[in-house]
């Protein structure tokens, strides 16, 4: 499966916890989030632009990084 | 204009109010939102012809909190 990395503007591990959720909810994802360089990767047969969406969800500063 | 106060759970930080803040607050019909991390509560001025409570609290959802509406 493709996997991409995002830039996610989180500052604790609630705001993880908000980022997971919504993935989650998505589904069709394995994600691993790295709270310290706020970043998610996030491996999913979903489109970076339908990946990228459901980030904006949380309302948080989310930027498309690549594919990984 | 009503109001509506929504309990709000999963917020942690201050980046949590303002995202629910920021997100909220440009929803049709929302005149003003004002959320408390220390009650765990979002109060939303909004207008009853063009949003509700529960599309309110669905949109938080959306967001990766547990809304809630009191009954
Ligand atoms: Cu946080
Ligand atoms: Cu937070």
């Amino acid at each position: 499966m493709p996997k991409h990395e995002f830039s996610v503007d989180m500052t604790c591990e609630g705001c993880a916890e908000a980022v997971s959720r919504v993935l989650n909810k998505l589904g069709g994802v394995e994600f691993n989030i790295d709270l310290p360089n706020k970043k998610v990767c996030i491996e999913s047969e979903h489109s970076s632009d339908t990946l990228l969406a459901t980030l904006n969800k949380t309302g948080k500063a989310v930027s498309y990084l690549g594919p990984k | 204009t009503q109001e509506t106060v929504i309990n709000i759970n999963g917020m942690t930080c201050n980046s949590c109010v303002q995202s629910i803040e920021g997100v909220i607050s440009k929803k049709p019909g929302v005149k003003s939102i004002r959320v408390s991390l220390a009650n765990s509560t979002g109060t939303v001025e909004y207008d009853p012809l063009l949003t509700s409570p529960e599309t309110l609290r669905e949109a938080i959802e959306d967001m990766g909190f547990d809304a809630i509406l009191p009954d």
